[in-house]
């Protein structure tokens, strides 16, 4: 019957509609465009191994820039120490691996662990000390780890760099992994990173970090402790800043501590401010903009290539324009004319039908 | 060593005997939520199986010639689907003409007859002439349709009830459990704290006492030697003129100060008397004493109903970890808890703005909002740092009516400095006059107002 037909079509899609607006649709499509581009590798399509690289590398720094956009969107938090954090969880794979011979499991706890106590040390700096003066104490520390990277031959083999043959062990032995693998894992772990800082961000945790950054004379007022959220954004996203820094020694094999400078923290933090400090899909598209640009796109011309400096003027430009016309962020681009084209669209729609069916009166 | 490990005991069992009364609250506000929802799943299946069941009837009842509602309403609406198709063809036939400058009346008979033609076959579609053998079809069917209805039906609510009685038993249970929990744990804590009890004590009826309080900035006594009480129930107002020190009394009770000398004492939400000197900042809501600003505190990032639920932080019992994986405890929590925003945003008659945001609201709003984010944490005392300042005559006479309404519905006790003099003197119980941080007079607004003290102090002494 007609009527049967029409009330299940509406069923199926109020289905549909259902599992497009879920909060995590996004998050699984942007996944699973990482992925399509690893699959189409292994039915045939030639894609490059830069192409491949370079969305690898972008998703490490969508994970630690996640943390990072805990600290600065959420918290109001400026921090300029991330590399430092990164270089550590990168030197923490590689000596556990190759000099202790330890599983991978006790690499991410132990990295979790120092984490924590790195994360406890820099948010009892930030309760004294807030702003720009907090960014220049974080870049103290950072180059301070900068150092250390540099001089403690012993575990990180100082200047040369420190490598792996791409070997992991997973319980005792030594596994030699494919990076496809570890590229198909670090989506995965990205996709589940974005759930959980989504469920962060909207939680109440959320909300009580969001009125610290409004007001924290109004925050206590409301029973917030400034003491524990300060604590728990910094260890947070030095988490993050960890596990991104392990997956990064895991894919890429090799870690120097010229990586591990200034250059690199400010780009994350160009990234998350391009993006959009307090959206997750801002954070993926400034990493994109600031880093997958560059790996993916750049790299492939000898022009580029020959005159690295041009991206690095390019993402210059890019945050200059940002912050003057789009103070929220690229994000905030995208909804404006989405919702622009929407409006044009639907007058469009308007003209055709007054054309077709002849004005109303 | 004894006086030690009973202190520290006795903050144990205060902190057990406070989740459990936050558990009470929580289970007493989630059945009625969990029974809504049950219903309405109920209901709905109830109205798929029916749907079903009319169609399959209606297999049987169209060759057997049996005229029912639905029948009727099903072939109405497909004759208006028809008509709408029609009217649309027929306005692209004359807007096409139109363009041309052609008449058009030909194709538009057309279309009259090729709708006819239509109508007709839907009415011999769904009422065709009935055969014998679908009359006795229809008889013998209709019948076990009808029973397999009932069965299916009485199946499904027979599982809602037991769902029903599970979760109410469940919810029960654990109210008893942790109302007997209470009571066994208050005991045991009397017995502790005996004499603790009996170090701070207050007057019957007393809310808040200030006792000598002085507040030193370098050589500024900003508060001096400053006393009184604030009664359980009253609207309790302090005036003065500018930098009396009001502002710095509010700052010393809520801890954001910490007075150079002078005790403070507060009957908590468990009628405890707590010497407020030894809280910290964040701790003072769990007391019962909520404050609002002078110039409104809104998150402007969140909009209103989740900024009410800023302030309803330290009731959550869900942790970190629940917050990071979303837990099942957090989710029926934040359910609760909306439900109670919603329910203060209807009280004060401002629920239209629940899904607003904040940036751009008009200042009367903002205020209002603020008084319902007071009312998230169940306070005992609300502290107000003047809430007229910025609003026109009618909003206030508004907030005038509100601020009572609170103390009414919500047992509240108000305290609150002000400026407009009209608001005071119209909604005060008690007024106190300070001038230079030290007492001037305390009493009922007409005594204050009569009084010549505060009168020299507000217009200058002869």
């Amino acid at each position: 019957m007609m009527i049967c037909r029409t009330e299940v079509c509406k069923d199926r899609k109020a289905r549909f509609k259902q599992i497009t607006n879920h909060p995590y649709f996004g998050f699984f499509i942007i996944t699973f465009l990482m992925l399509i581009v690893q699959l189409l590798r292994v039915t045939g399509v030639p894609v490059s191994n830069t192409l491949i690289r370079a969305f690898g590398i972008t998703m490490i720094y969508i994970i630690i820039a996640l943390g990072f956009s805990i600290l600065l969107g959420y918290a109001g938090l400026a921090s300029l120490g991330t590399a430092g954090f990164v270089g550590i969880g990168t030197y923490i794979l590689g000596y556990f691996t190759k000099n202790l011979e330890a599983s991978i499991f006790i690499v991410i706890l132990v990295s979790i662990l120092g984490a924590i106590v790195i994360g406890l040390i820099v948010g009892f700096i930030s309760l004294r000390i807030e702003g720009m003066y907090l960014a220049i104490i974080t870049l103290g520390l950072s180059e301070i780890l900068n150092e250390v990277f540099k001089n403690a031959v012993s575990i990180t083999n100082g200047t040369n760099g420190l490598g792996l043959d791409s070997q992991l062990i997973i319980f005792k032995n030594l596994i030699f992994i494919n990076h496809n693998t570890i590229f198909i894992f670090t989506a995965i772990i990205m996709f589940v990173m974005m759930i959980l800082t989504l469920n962060l961000i909207k939680s109440p945790t959320g909300r009580a970090l969001l009125a610290m950054r409004n007001s924290t004379s109004a925050a206590q007022a409301m029973g917030v402790s400034i003491l524990k959220y300060r604590l728990m954004a910094f260890i947070v996203s030095t988490v993050y800043a960890m596990l991104g820094g392990v997956i990064y020694m895991s894919y890429i094999s090799f870690s120097i501590p010229t990586t591990w400078s200034l250059a690199f923290s400010l780009n994350i933090l160009a990234a998350v401010i391009v993006g959009g400090s307090q959206s997750i899909y801002g954070i993926v598209l400034g990493t994109f903009m600031i880093f997958g640009l560059n790996l993916g796109v750049f790299q492939q011309f000898d022009f580029f290539k020959e005159n690295p400096a041009i991206s690095v003027m390019f993402n210059g430009l890019l945050i200059i324009l940002v912050i003057m016309f789009y103070p929220g962020g690229l994000i905030r681009l995208v909804t404006t004319t989405y919702y622009k084209l929407k409006n044009a669209l639907a007058k469009l729609k308007m003209k055709w039908r007054n054309y077709r069916y002849g004005s109303d009166n | 060593m004894v006086p030690i490990i009973n202190q520290i005991y006795a903050k144990f069992l205060e902190k057990r005997i406070n989740s459990a009364k936050t558990k009470i609250e929580f289970y007493d506000n989630f059945l009625p939520i969990k029974l809504q929802t049950l219903e309405d799943r109920y209901n709905r299946k109830v109205e798929i199986i029916k749907l079903k069941y009319k169609q399959k009837l209606l297999s049987l009842e169209i060759p057997a010639g049996v005229d029912s509602e639905y029948l009727k309403e099903i072939y109405e609406t497909e004759q208006a689907n028809l008509k709408d198709k029609f009217y649309w063809k027929e306005r692209i036939v004359k807007a096409s003409s139109q363009r041309k400058g052609e008449n058009g009346k030909e194709q538009i008979q057309e279309l009259e007859k090729e709708k006819s033609i239509k109508a007709n076959a839907i009415k011999n579609k769904y009422y065709p002439k009935s055969t014998s053998e679908a009359i006795k079809n229809y008889e013998t069917n209709q019948p076990i349709l009808n029973e397999t209805l009932e069965a299916k039906i009485t199946k499904i609510q027979t599982s809602y009830q037991i769902k029903v009685d599970k979760f109410s038993n469940k919810s029960n249970k654990a109210v008893k459990r942790y109302q007997e929990i209470n009571i066994n744990l208050s005991a045991k804590l009397h017995e502790i704290t005996k004499d603790k009890i009996a170090k701070y004590s207050l007057e019957e009826n007393v809310v808040l006492s200030l006792k000598s309080l002085s507040m030193h900035f370098g050589g500024l006594k900003a508060v001096d030697d400053l006393s009184f009480d604030v009664k359980e129930g009253e609207i309790f107002g302090l005036i003065g003129p500018n930098g009396a020190g009001k502002t710095t009394v509010f700052n010393c009770i809520t801890r954001f100060y910490k007075p150079t000398l002078g005790d403070i004492y507060f009957k908590n939400i468990y009628d405890d008397v707590v010497y407020l000197n030894d809280k910290l900042v964040h701790n003072i809501i769990k007391e019962g004493i909520v404050r609002t600003f002078q110039n409104v505190e809104m998150v402007w990032e969140l909009n209103v109903i989740d900024n009410l639920l800023v302030a309803a932080h330290t009731i959550y019992r869900s942790g970190f970890f629940g917050h990071l994986f979303n837990s099942r405890l957090l989710r029926q929590e934040e359910k609760v808890m909306r439900r109670k925003a919603m329910k203060i945003l209807e009280d004060l008659g401002i629920s239209a703005y629940q899904y607003a945001y904040p940036y751009g609201l008009p200042y009367g709003i903002l205020k209002k909002i603020e008084l319902a984010r007071t009312l998230m944490a169940n306070p005992k005392l609300i502290i107000l740092d003047e809430p007229a300042a910025g609003l026109n005559d009618v909003e206030t006479a508004d907030l005038a009516k509100v601020i009572k309404k609170i103390r009414d519905e919500y047992n509240a006790t108000i305290f609150l400095v002000e400026h407009d003099m009209g608001l005071v003197m119209d909604i005060c119980d008690t007024v106190c006059a300070i001038s230079f941080g030290k007492k001037l007079a305390m009493g009922s607004p007409k005594e204050i107002q009569n009084s010549k003290v505060v009168q020299e102090a507000y217009l200058g002494g002869e």
